[in-house]
């Protein structure tokens, strides 16, 4: 494998099983024990020839450890974010449309000052800079008594981000609550589905590489393989919504798998394409592929591709705006209103690990994986190039993947503080009329691009004009389409969104 | 997927209080809906027979917590016209401040609950915030955040206090630009149009024939608004009219309902500006509580045989009181009070409008027609 960084924690351990089997070897008799009739045994002979696959299986276990480790501690991350950056959107004034929120505050001040909570006075040029933006574009009232409101600044001792291990203490919460199963609910898929749903989730994880060299298996076809697992988890949920025997999970459960299909193969169709683009069906080949061979990141060839990517796999992981089928509105709470305890723990922290798979999806395919942003070219600048590179040597590639699903989370989190909840019909509707096509398109445009302009002799494959114009386009085509509003047409077609529905959907079939 | 019917409520999110909506549902197609009203029935008018004039006043602030002082005002103009009390004009403008000022609490209330209903909950934080400035401005006037018990009989508990008139003009124009921003996040999102739009359609003649009033009917075109139609206290002194939505073929959806709202937040906001640059005497004037300028000399016994009624633009429709005055030996009581609310009208037809729809659209055809069930149990 080309792209490397220091923490070569596969390398390590492999080296560490090796000695210790070695030294193992050497500390065993290496004479031969008479057994009589049975012959003689050489237990250091008979340690010999089972060592290579005894090394393999300690050697994957460590890494399965460490893989699923690191995710679930990284993990925590995950809903700390959906808290804290959901509440900056909510409480402070403005449009969540705009990134605006995010400073703007009431009468030159920003509500809760997070960044004084920062340790080591870190968080001050953030403050400035807030603090600037403010008194340049700030709203210009001076009510205390709004910020009275939203003034829930920590006043407690900093040690960790406030809230930090908030999701550990409801994890905590979870595990000490009783089990409980309806009385008529069909027992065995009840308690199969959680089984179904967890465990998938968790599989999804052996193929995810958190860095060059921390991942738990590298199959040929691991793309194809982690698609395969990902989808299973909707089928868990269907089980799930029917064997609770509640009308209200019966409904979420129909729901998911009515729209599965909907974003499914558009979202397989699209993962085809990073694969047509990439050359491979490997994920770490998909990620070397951006790093080493084209030195382009794949979103800025394929920007379609990244946002068909995007939105199928919001559908893929349930959240808003395409949370029908635990829509709290109507339905409560949807397929899991009869579970509780640790199962619905388990199921929400599920919920979490399958955003959080697809934010490091989306920087492995189209973000070029443990990368830092114009890595190449910020090497190359002279005078500064040498600090680049002792920065790009020194930071592991965790944790530059890791900010970015991060940042990739933060979107998430964005997305859903803008959106409201979609309807299943309208779900079926965009994904056939409007995700498959496009999704068919990229995938036409991905085979073009890679036999037509992908050229593997010259330097960096992809000639120089690529990106530029083919990222160009996708973004001038979003700002026409997104500003293209015929008000004329708008007043004329004002209720194009029509749907009642007076006849019903299957006659004859009812027992009325 | 064979019908079947599904209860929703009395706990439920979509119901917005304590209430039963029985559901037939084909698939996620609503076939047939049955609501289930009384689950907090009071008793509110016997109470108040059993209560003096002034004591009542209490009582209906607690018809509906996301808006008391238009419930209270609704009782007092009718308890005035039982006892024939001339209210002074100062007073009347204090009111129609206070009443407009809960006007817009209540749909702030309402949108902020209208964004959970179809799966945003930015906007519901938002709202509450504004919402915030309403009640604090409330809370001057009545003393109390919830529950204001703000008008007498013959006039209002106090006057403005100091200050009040530019703090109330600073905050409303500041709510003013806040519009903009729940309209931004609103209107200008494809997926909220794609909820509302074309989604729970409600007849004009329809809604006339069932006795629905308020924002739910000027939402479809019908231009009727007690305020407006039979002007009581001064708002005819006021340059305003009645916030009234073009009407379409189907008449109004989810989308019109929410567009009423917001607009007749834009004109209780005007009102309240206008009323505190004409009110006689001026805003900065303060006179004591039970000062004549504020308090007309109201008796406390009605005359045997009188009745009093008062129709009353509430914030969700036509809320009306009748008075039958005191009997034998009990004058100082009513003899008997009904109270029309509109939500106890309104929330059958609402169900009705639901069928055809799916059952994604319930809680945002329901949410659309604000309903609130502490006055509609009563």
């Amino acid at each position: 494998m080309a792209s490397s960084d220091w923490l070569d924690i596969r390398g390590w351990t492999e080296s560490i099983v090796g000695w210790s089997m070695d030294l193992v070897y050497d500390i065993l008799p290496s004479n031969d024990i008479g057994l009589g009739p049975l012959g003689t045994l050489n237990i250091q002979n008979e340690f010999g020839s089972i060592q290579g696959a005894l090394e393999t299986f300690i050697f994957t276990t460590i890494m399965c450890t460490v893989v699923f480790g690191t995710m679930m501690i990284t993990l925590m991350v995950v809903p700390y974010i959906e808290r804290k950056f959901i509440a900056r959107l909510m409480d402070r004034l403005g449009a969540t449309t705009t990134l605006r929120s995010l400073w703007i505050g009431e009468g030159h001040t920003t509500a809760g000052q997070w960044w004084n909570q920062l340790p080591f006075g870190i968080g001050a040029i953030v403050g400035w800079v807030v603090k600037t933006l403010n008194s340049v574009a700030g709203n210009e009232s001076k009510h205390i008594a709004v910020d009275r409101v939203h003034n829930r600044g920590y006043h407690g001792i900093w040690f960790l981000f406030p809230g930090f291990f908030q999701a550990l203490a409801d994890f905590l919460k979870f595990a000490t609550k009783e089990h409980i199963v309806p009385a008529k609910a069909d027992r065995v898929v009840f308690e199969t589905a959680p089984v179904i749903i967890i465990a998938t989730t968790v599989m999804v994880y052996a193929f995810v590489p958190f860095g060059p060299h921390i991942w738990a298996a590298n199959p040929e076809l691991s793309l194809v393989f982690m698609m395969a697992v990902f989808g299973v988890a909707p089928l868990g949920v269907f089980f799930a919504g029917w064997s609770s025997n509640n009308k209200y999970t019966l409904i979420g459960g129909m729901r998911s798998a009515a729209q599965l299909t909907a974003y499914e193969i558009p979202l397989l169709v699209s993962v085809l394409a990073i694969a047509v683009i990439s050359g491979s069906f490997n994920i770490l080949e998909i990620v070397d592929f951006q790093i080493e061979t084209s030195n382009t990141w794949n979103i800025f060839i394929m920007p379609l591709g990244a946002a068909l990517f995007l939105i199928t796999m919001i559908a893929e992981v349930e959240r808003i705006p395409f949370d029908m089928p635990e829509a709290e509105a109507e339905l409560v709470e949807g397929w899991w209103t009869e579970y509780g305890g640790i199962r619905w723990g388990l199921m929400f922290a599920v919920e979490m690990m399958r955003a959080y798979a697809a934010c490091i999806l989306f920087a492995l395919f189209f973000l070029g994986g443990w990368q830092l942003p114009f890595e190449d070219t910020l090497v190359g600048l002279p005078f500064v190039g040498g600090i680049f590179e002792m920065l790009a040597t020194a930071t592991p590639g965790v944790a530059i993947l890791l900010a970015k699903a991060y940042l990739m989370f933060a979107f998430f989190v964005w997305i859903r503080a803008s959106l409201h909840r979609i309807r299943t019909d309208q779900i079926l509707e965009f994904g056939w009329r409007w995700l498959l096509p496009a999704s068919i398109v990229n995938l036409a445009v991905a085979i073009l691009l890679r036999l037509e302009v992908w050229n593997s002799t010259a330097a960096g494959g992809w000639p120089i004009w690529a990106a530029p114009v083919l990222f160009g386009a996708f973004i001038v085509a979003f700002i026409v389409l997104a500003i293209d509003e015929d008000e004329e047409a708008l007043e004329l077609n004002r209720r194009m969104y029509h749907t009642q529905t007076l006849e019903k959907a299957s006659p004859g079939t009812h027992r009325d | 997927m064979a019908e079947m019917w599904i209860s929703m409520g009395p706990q439920h999110p979509m119901t917005h209080g304590l209430w039963t909506l029985k559901i037939k549902v084909d698939g996620e197609t609503v076939v047939d809906t049955e609501p289930d009203l009384g689950y907090i029935h009071r008793g509110v008018e016997k109470i108040c027979e059993a209560r003096d004039f002034t004591q009542i006043t209490t009582y209906c602030d607690r018809l509906c917590y996301a808006s008391a002082n238009t419930w209270s005002h609704s009782y007092i103009y009718a308890a005035e016209d039982l006892l024939g009390v001339e209210v002074p004009e100062r007073a009347e403008y204090i009111r129609l401040i206070a009443v407009e000022i809960q006007r817009i609490a209540s749909h702030l209330m309402w949108l902020g609950a209208y964004g959970p209903d179809i799966g945003n909950l930015s906007i519901m934080v938002w709202c509450l915030r504004e919402r915030e400035m309403m009640m604090d401005l409330l809370q001057e006037l009545g003393g109390s955040r919830m529950h204001y018990n703000f008008p007498r009989v013959g006039g209002v508990k106090r006057d403005l206090p100091h200050g009040f008139a530019q703090r109330a003009r600073a905050k409303l124009k500041l709510f003013l630009n806040r519009i903009q921003e729940y309209e931004s996040l609103f209107d200008e999102s494809t997926v909220f149009l794609v909820r509302s739009q074309g989604v729970g359609y409600a007849k004009p003649e329809e809604m006339i024939n069932h006795g629905v009033s308020g924002p739910n009917i000027r939402a479809a075109g019908v231009d009727y608004d007690v305020r407006w139609a039979h002007p009581y206290s001064v708002y005819s002194e006021l340059d305003w009219q009645p916030s009234v939505e073009r009407s379409s073929i189907k008449g109004a959806d989810c989308y019109d309902r929410y567009r009423i709202r917001v607009e007749e937040m834009r004109m209780s906001a005007s009102m309240v500006l206008q009323a505190i640059d004409k009110i006689p005497g001026g805003a900065e004037t303060y006179h004591e509580p039970g000062d004549p300028k504020i308090l007309a000399k109201a008796p406390s016994r009605a005359p045997e045989g009188a009745t009093g009624s008062h129709h009353f633009e509430d914030s969700r429709g036509e809320s009306m009181f009748y008075l039958a005055g005191g009997g034998e030996g009990r004058g100082k009581m009513p003899y008997r009070v009904s109270i029309r609310s509109p939500m106890f009208i309104t929330i059958p037809y609402a169900a009705k409008c639901m069928i055809g729809y799916k059952v994604a659209d319930i809680p945002a055809i329901m949410g659309s027609f604000d309903p609130c069930i502490g006055e509609t149990d009563r």
